[in-house]
C-alpha cells in the first residue's frame, strides 16, 4: 500500500474556449452512446436475431413449392414486416426502461452529478440505442439478404430506400419512447409509444372527413391525434418493394427530413422536462 | 461554497395525501477548507438538502448556490464531486471502465486518464481489482470505488451522502485517513453523518439540521462547549468544612465514602466558586459538566419523525 504518493491530480479542462466546448460535448455525448451501447450489448437484447433469422431461413426453405415471383414477393412483405415489429420491440422497450433504469437505479447520479447539462445524458442514451438498433438492422438485413438468395430473389436498391425508412421511423419511435419515458415510468411509456406508432399508422384514417366531422365524441379525438402524431405510413414503401415499384429519390428525402423533424421535436421536449426532472 | 437562502423543498404526494415538506425555509452556508459534517437523524431533509446542492432536485422555494454559480447549471459543478449513500454503478461494466467513462464526464485529459485511474484506485486500495466488473464487487468495494471515483480530478468540494455506511472498520478507518488527506490539501469536504464519532473525530464545522429546518450552524468545538452543564469540584473533607459547602443552597454536595466531596455548580458565577477562588484552595480535581454530542445533536425532548 503506498497511499498519498506525491502524483499530482490533473485539473479538469478549461471550457472557456468555443471550440472545446463543442468538441467537450460531442465527446461526453458519444461517452454516453458508447457506455449506452455496451450495456444494451451485453445485456443480450440482439438475441431477437437469432429468433428472426431462424423465422425468415425456415420460411424461405419452406416456400419451395410456390413459383419464384410468389416466393421472393412472400420474402419480401414478410421479411420486411419482421424487421419491422423486431426494430419496434426493440425501440420501445430498450427505449422506454432505458432512462427509467438510470433514475430507479440511481446510476444517473454518475453523469448527473458531473458538469454537464443533462440534454448530453439524453442525446447520448439516444444515440447509444439508435446504434444498437443499426447494428440490430444490419445483421437482420444480411440474413434477410440470404433468405432472399435461397428464395432466388436478390437485395435491391429498393430494398435499400425501404430499410432507410423503416431505420427513420425506428428513430422517431425511440426519441418519442425517450420522450414519454422523462416523463413516467417505463411501463406507461411503453404503452404510449405504441399508442403513438398505431396512431401514427392510422394517420391516414384519423384524418378522415367522414371520421372527423359530425357529432360524434370521436370525432374531435380523432381530429386532434390526426394533428399532433407524425404520420408513420410516410416510412412504409413496403408495397413499393413487394410489387416492384421505384420510390423517387425526392419521396426518399422528403420522408426522411420528416422523420428528423419527428426525431427532434421528442427529443428537444423531453430535454426541457428532463432538465427541470428532480432525480 | 455552498449557500442555502430559504430554501423550502415540498413533495407532492399521492391524492389522498398531504404534501411533505421535506426541507423548510432553510438557510446555511459553507465555506471552503476543513470538513464540514451535516447532521440530522432520519427524515431531517440532508439527503434532499445535498440533491438540491447538486442540482438533482430542484428547490420548491429559495435559492441554491454551489462555488457562486445556481445550483444545477454544469458550470456550477465543474469543480465538485459527489459520494453518494449508496454505490450507484452500471453493473457490465468493469472498476476500470467505470472510471475511464467518468473521466471523460469529468473532461480529464486523455493523456492524464490512466495515471489518474491509477493514483485513485491505489488510494482506495482497489487496485488489484481494476479488471473486475463491479457487479462481483462487495458493497464496501463499491463504497470505496464510490470515493475513488469522487476523488478524479482536482475536486474543490467533495459532497458525500453518509459515504461510510456499509464499511467495515477497515474501509472507515481508510475513509478517515482519505478525509484528513483532503483537508490536508485544501479540499473542502461537506458530508452528512449520523455517525457522531466521525463528527467529533473529522469535522471543523457542523451543520445541524432537525425536522428539515436549521438547528445549528457552526464550531464544532463552540456546540460542544455550549454544552456546559456546570462544574465538578472535588474537594477533600477539610477543604469542604473550611468552605462550608453543605450550607452553600446554589450547589449540589454529594460525600462519598472515602471522606470526599463533590460538589457541582451549575456555573462559574456561584458563592462556592467564589469561595474557593478566594481561600486558594487546590481542589482534588475541577472538570467541566457537558453534555455528550449526542445529546447536543438529538434532543431526546424533540420527538423525531420519520419521513
Amino acid at each position: 500500500m503506498c497511499r498519498g504518493t506525491a502524483r499530482r491530480a490533473p485539473t479538469v479542462r478549461n471550457s472557456r474556449r468555443p471550440n472545446h466546448k463543442m468538441e467537450t460535448t460531442m465527446k461526453t455525448i458519444f461517452a454516453i452512446a458508447g457506455n449506452t451501447f455496451k450495456e444494451t450489448i451485453r445485456n443480450k437484447v440482439l438475441y431477437n436475431i437469432l429468433l428472426f433469422a431462424g423465422i425468415i431461413i425456415a420460411l424461405s426453405i419452406s416456400f419451395g413449392q410456390f413459383s419464384v415471383f410468389a416466393r421472393v414477393q412472400v420474402m419480401n412483405d414478410f421479411g420486411l414486416a419482421t424487421m419491422s415489429i423486431s426494430g419496434l420491440l426493440l425501440a420501445v422497450f430498450v427505449g422506454s426502461a432505458m432512462l427509467g433504469k438510470e433514475i430507479s437505479g440511481r446510476t444517473i447520479y454518475l453523469m448527473a452529478t458531473k458538469p454537464i447539462p443533462r440534454w448530453h445524458i439524453l442525446v447520448g442514451k439516444f444515440i447509444g440505442v439508435y446504434f444498437t438498433l443499426l447494428l440490430n438492422f444490419a445483421i437482420m438485413s444480411f440474413f434477410f439478404a440470404i433468405s432472399l438468395k435461397l428464395s432466388e430473389g436478390e437485395l435491391t436498391i429498393m430494398h435499400v430506400q425501404a430499410l432507410t425508412l423503416l431505420f427513420v421511423e425506428l428513430g422517431v419511435i425511440l426519441a418519442t419512447s425517450l420522450f414519454f419515458s422523462v416523463l413516467s415510468s417505463p411501463t406507461l411509456a411503453s404503452i404510449f409509444t405504441i399508442g403513438f406508432y398505431i396512431g401514427g399508422h392510422f394517420n391516414d384514417l384519423t384524418g378522415m372527413e367522414s371520421l372527423t366531422k359530425g357529432a360524434s365524441v370521436v370525432a374531435p379525438l380523432l381530429k386532434l391525434i390526426n394533428l399532433i402524431l407524425p404520420n408513420l405510413e410516410h416510412f412504409n414503401v413496403r408495397s413499393a418493394v413487394v410489387f416492384n415499384e421505384s420510390i423517387p429519390s425526392g419521396y426518399m428525402v422528403s420522408a426522411i427530413a420528416y422523420g428528423a423533424i419527428f426525431i427532434l421535436i421528442p427529443l428537444i421536449l423531453a430535454g426541457i422536462f428532463f432538465e427541470k426532472k428532480d432525480l | 461554497m455552498i449557500t442555502l437562502e430559504n430554501v423550502s423543498k415540498i413533495y407532492n404526494a399521492a391524492l389522498e395525501s398531504k404534501p411533505v415538506t421535506a426541507v423548510a425555509d432553510l438557510s446555511f452556508s459553507v465555506q471552503a477548507g476543513g470538513i464540514t459534517g451535516f447532521v440530522g437523524p432520519n427524515g431531517a431533509g440532508k439527503t434532499t438538502s445535498i440533491k438540491m446542492i447538486l442540482g438533482l432536485v430542484q428547490p420548491s422555494t429559495g435559492k441554491v448556490t454551489l462555488m457562486g454559480e445556481p445550483a444545477g447549471s454544469p458550470k456550477a459543478r465543474q469543480k465538485i464531486s459527489y459520494v453518494s449513500e449508496q454505490p450507484y454503478f452500471y453493473e457490465h461494466l468493469t472498476a476500470e471502465e467505470t472510471l475511464k467513462f467518468l473521466c471523460e464526464m469529468k473532461d480529464i485529459p486523455k493523456g492524464d486518464r490512466t495515471s489518474e485511474i491509477d493514483r485513485v484506485l491505489e488510494k482506495v486500495e482497489l487496485s488489484h481489482r481494476r479488471k473486475a466488473k463491479v457487479k462481483t464487487f462487495s458493497k464496501g468495494m463499491q463504497q470505496r470505488l464510490n470515493m475513488a471515483q469522487a476523488l478524479l480530478g482536482k475536486p474543490e468540494l467533495i459532497i458525500m451522502d453518509e459515504p461510510m455506511s456499509g464499511l467495515d472498520p477497515l474501509g472507515r478507518r481508510l475513509f478517515r485517513d482519505i478525509f484528513r488527506d483532503l483537508r490536508q490539501s485544501g479540499i473542502t469536504v461537506f458530508f452528512s453523518t449520523h455517525i457522531i464519532d466521525d463528527i467529533e473525530n473529522l469535522c471543523d464545522r457542523v451543520v445541524v439540521l432537525s425536522k428539515g429546518k436549521l438547528k445549528y450552524q457552526g464550531d464544532i468545538q463552540k456546540l460542544i462547549d455550549q454544552s456546559s452543564k456546570g462544574i465538578e469540584y472535588r474537594l477533600t473533607g477539610d477543604q469542604a468544612k473550611q468552605l462550608d459547602v453543605h450550607g452553600s443552597t446554589d450547589c449540589k454536595v454529594t460525600t462519598a465514602p472515602d471522606g470526599t466531596v463533590t460538589v457541582v455548580a451549575e456555573s462559574t458565577e456561584n458563592s462556592l466558586v467564589s469561595k474557593i477562588t478566594e481561600a486558594k484552595i487546590l481542589p482534588i480535581s475541577i472538570m467541566p459538566i457537558r453534555s455528550s454530542l449526542e445529546e447536543v445533536l438529538y434532543d431526546p425532548k424533540e420527538p423525531q419523525e420519520e419521513r
